[in-house]
């Protein structure tokens, strides 16, 4: 109820102002400007990641040092903390980076991110910088207008320049309006009461603009015409940086786990750096003369000092939390742990793993290796076996043997419950990720994860038919067919089992290789299984019409496990980056091996 | 089929530098002595089965079957690589010593 009425009591209030007041029509004019030209860096940047920047982010966060010193460069390059959260929260939501390392990267993201307030301070302010921002909104447009990517890319940059600077420009300006008609500096408070008050003021004005840079603009801004005090400038600057942790807890909140507790990191770290920098706010400030002192900065400019305060202050945060990386994170993983969910509601597929190719890649693998998981114990149940029967090492022609019940399970319902849905969600996940930007190895990789997932779903549509003359036939009193049905549920439950190891084995164990043996295997105890058939019905101790049922079910479950063949194979892909793949049996291949055998057995016997 | 098969992949060796075709080789016999190891420790999985498990003794013979026939395309492969890698040089010299 709340909501539906804010916005629009936001902008009427914010309309009345801009009437009211031109000074502030400019200064607010300057702040979309300027949070317009972040938007467009961070466009122009995404053309450039393409791959490099996550590439940069997997290989240099295995370290703290490295997580850090990635977070502060990459912030510091692309002036935009909102973009490396947004990917390191990806990347830990989809488990290719561990979560301490991305509390790494946050830190040092922070730190990179005060850089802008000493390029605000030390050219935006001095500089008519206005004057360079027009050329680059032009040429920025003639990029933009190219057919290459990385043109686009460039214009988008530009413009992201040169709107930044036009923003800082029309603040300048709007300030310098305003101080003549009003003199906000008369409201500025000290002592303690006073620091809480404009940190409270600096957090709210980031939550409303979710952008931390953009406060700083403002505080820097009035700070340069005199509005607000050095000292409320350096309480403002607290409450920045406290509200970016609340705008990323609020992104956070919608992702998977990963994403919560990253987020929970950044707040708790900035809550308390805030506190300590709000407890030692003089020694800071004290600090921070000191060090202008020895960089040359002089007594009286003031926009340095509170740019070197910024950064001196989250120095300090990162050095005083650094020592509490891994102990943070797993408090983290301890408190925020996964609530049991429903088998059908999806694990990894969250908007936060659509922000790279790669993410999305991963997310859709997990998945369907979650889906697989379903069929899984789906399957056990079809052919009546326990799921723990079959990952024990327990013998399964005995347990197929000894089976006194076919399970009475609604096939038809589970796989509406735990299959479809969860195809569906994967297949709309992959038709989103590739409606955004994308290479052609994840395109590839997502189609290729797609038709994994149907394999699976196919798996188990077979075993609504499949469980049906189980459970006519399982049991049967007749030990002729018993035995035919105790080999069909013998060969699915083998398979599950050999195809559970080797989702589980070592990677270095695990080659395409491995699967072809399972082909072999599964086409060669098929040709028995018919063969044996042909015989029975020939000495007539099978009915024809039982006959023909078994021979439906054999296809069947041979249908079953081939399509599990196939969905395993490409859940494997990843491991198997070598050669290995060329030596891969074709059916061709696997069908002469199979007549060789069968040659040869004819021949002994 | 097979003749094309075979076109596409001479195309595509020829089309291909030198090195590549190397790594290749290279790749495939890191492969094939994986195999070989493996090849070996199922003999001796074999031969520690006791002769009545007739049933873990096929599963395991399959595994060693399709392994040798793995190795059998994969030294193929080696051999047809090395053939055409010496064959490509024999042009390349006859064409520096027409020039």
């Amino acid at each position: 109820m709340l909501k539906k009425f804010t916005l629009p009591v936001v902008l009427l209030v914010l309309a009345y102002a801009l009437w009211a007041s031109a000074d502030f029509m400019e200064i607010a004019a300057g702040v979309a400007l300027f949070m317009f030209g972040m938007l467009c860096l961070e466009e122009g940047f995404k053309t450039f990641t393409g791959g490099t920047l996550e590439t940069l982010l997997r290989k240099s966060t295995n370290r703290l040092w490295k997580s850090l010193s990635f977070g502060m460069v990459s912030t510091t390059l692309m002036q935009s903390s909102t973009l490396v959260s947004l990917i390191t929260i990806s990347f830990v939501s989809a488990e290719m980076i561990t979560l301490a390392a991305g509390i790494g990267v946050i830190m040092g993201a922070n730190i990179g991110t005060t850089t802008g307030a000493w390029l605000i301070a030390g050219l935006g302010l001095r500089v008519n910088i206005a004057a360079y921002a027009m050329p680059m909104l032009v040429f920025g447009v003639v990029f933009l207008m190219q057919k290459s990517k990385a043109m686009k890319g460039l214009g988008y940059l530009l413009m992201g320049a040169g709107f930044l600077f036009f923003g800082i420009h029309y603040m300048k300006e709007g300030f310098d309006a305003f101080q003549s008609a009003f003199d906000l500096s008369a409201y500025s408070m000290t002592g303690m009461q006073g620091v809480l008050l404009f940190t409270l003021i600096g957090m709210l004005v980031t939550v409303v603009m979710q952008s931390s840079h953009a406060t700083l603009l403002i505080i820097i801004t009035a700070l340069a015409t005199g509005q607000v005090s050095y000292e409320n400038a350096l309480a403002l600057a607290i409450g920045a940086n406290l509200g970016s942790a609340i705008t990323t807890a609020l992104g956070g909140l919608a992702a998977n786990l990963g994403g919560r507790r990253l987020a929970a990191a950044h707040v708790v770290f900035n809550v308390i750096t805030a506190l300590v920098g709000i407890l030692l706010i003089n020694q800071l400030a004290w600090a921070v003369d000191q060090g202008a002192f020895l960089l040359g900065i002089g007594d009286e400019d003031y926009l340095l000092k509170l740019a070197l305060f910024h950064t001196l202050f989250n120095v300090l945060g990162v050095i005083l939390l650094a020592p509490f990386v891994n102990p943070l994170a797993s408090q983290l993983v301890k408190r925020i742990s996964y609530q049991k969910q429903a088998a059908e509601t999806p694990l990894y597929l969250f908007p936060e793993a659509l922000e790279t190719p790669e993410t999305a890649v991963d997310a859709v693998r997990k998945e369907v290796h979650h889906l697989f998981d379903n069929a899984y114990g789906l399957l056990a149940h079809g052919v009546s076996l326990k799921r723990a029967t079959i990952d024990s090492e327990e013998s399964l022609s005995e347990a197929v043997k000894y089976t006194r019940k076919i399970f009475p399970i609604d096939v038809e319902n589970a796989y509406e419950e735990k299959i479809k849905s969860l195809h569906s969600e994967i297949v709309a996940f992959i038709a989103e990720a590739q409606a955004r930007e994308s290479n052609q190895s994840a395109s590839e990789a997502l189609y290729t994860l797609r038709q994994a997932s149907r394999d699976l779903v196919e798996a188990v549509k077979g075993m609504k038919h499949l469980h049906n003359n189980l459970s006519r036939y399982g049991l049967s009193t007749n030990p002729a067919i018993r035995e035919r049905y105790d080999l069909i549920r013998l060969q699915l439950a083998r398979l599950l089992r050999d195809l559970r190891l080797l989702l589980d084995a070592d990677p270095e164990d695990v080659s395409s290789l491995s699967l072809d043996a399972l082909r072999v295997s599964l086409e060669k105890s098929s040709r028995k299984l018919l063969d044996d058939l042909d015989e029975m019905i020939r000495h007539r101790r099978l009915a024809a019409s039982i006959a023909t049922s078994v021979m439906n079910d054999e296809s069947y479950v041979s249908d079953i496990c081939n399509n599990l063949i196939d969905a395993v194979h490409t859940l494997l892909l990843p491991r198997l980056e070598n050669q290995s793949d060329q030596l891969t049996l074709d059916k061709q291949e696997i069908k002469q091996l199979v007549d060789e055998e069968a040659r040869d057995n004819g021949a002994e016997s | 089929m097979k003749l094309k098969k075979l076109m596409a992949r001479v195309s595509d060796f020829l089309d291909a530098d030198s090195k590549t075709q190397l790594e290749e080789i290279k790749s495939i016999r890191k492969v094939l002595k994986e195999l070989k190891s493996k090849e070996r420790d199922l003999k001796d999985k074999i031969a520690q089965v006791p002769a009545k498990n007739t049933e873990d003794k096929e599963e395991l013979q399959i595994k060693l079957d399709v392994i040798y026939a793995q190795r059998k395309k994969g030294l193929d492969r080696v051999k047809e690589l090395k053939k055409l890698l010496q064959e490509k040089k024999r042009i390349k010299l006859q064409r520096a010593s027409e020039l």
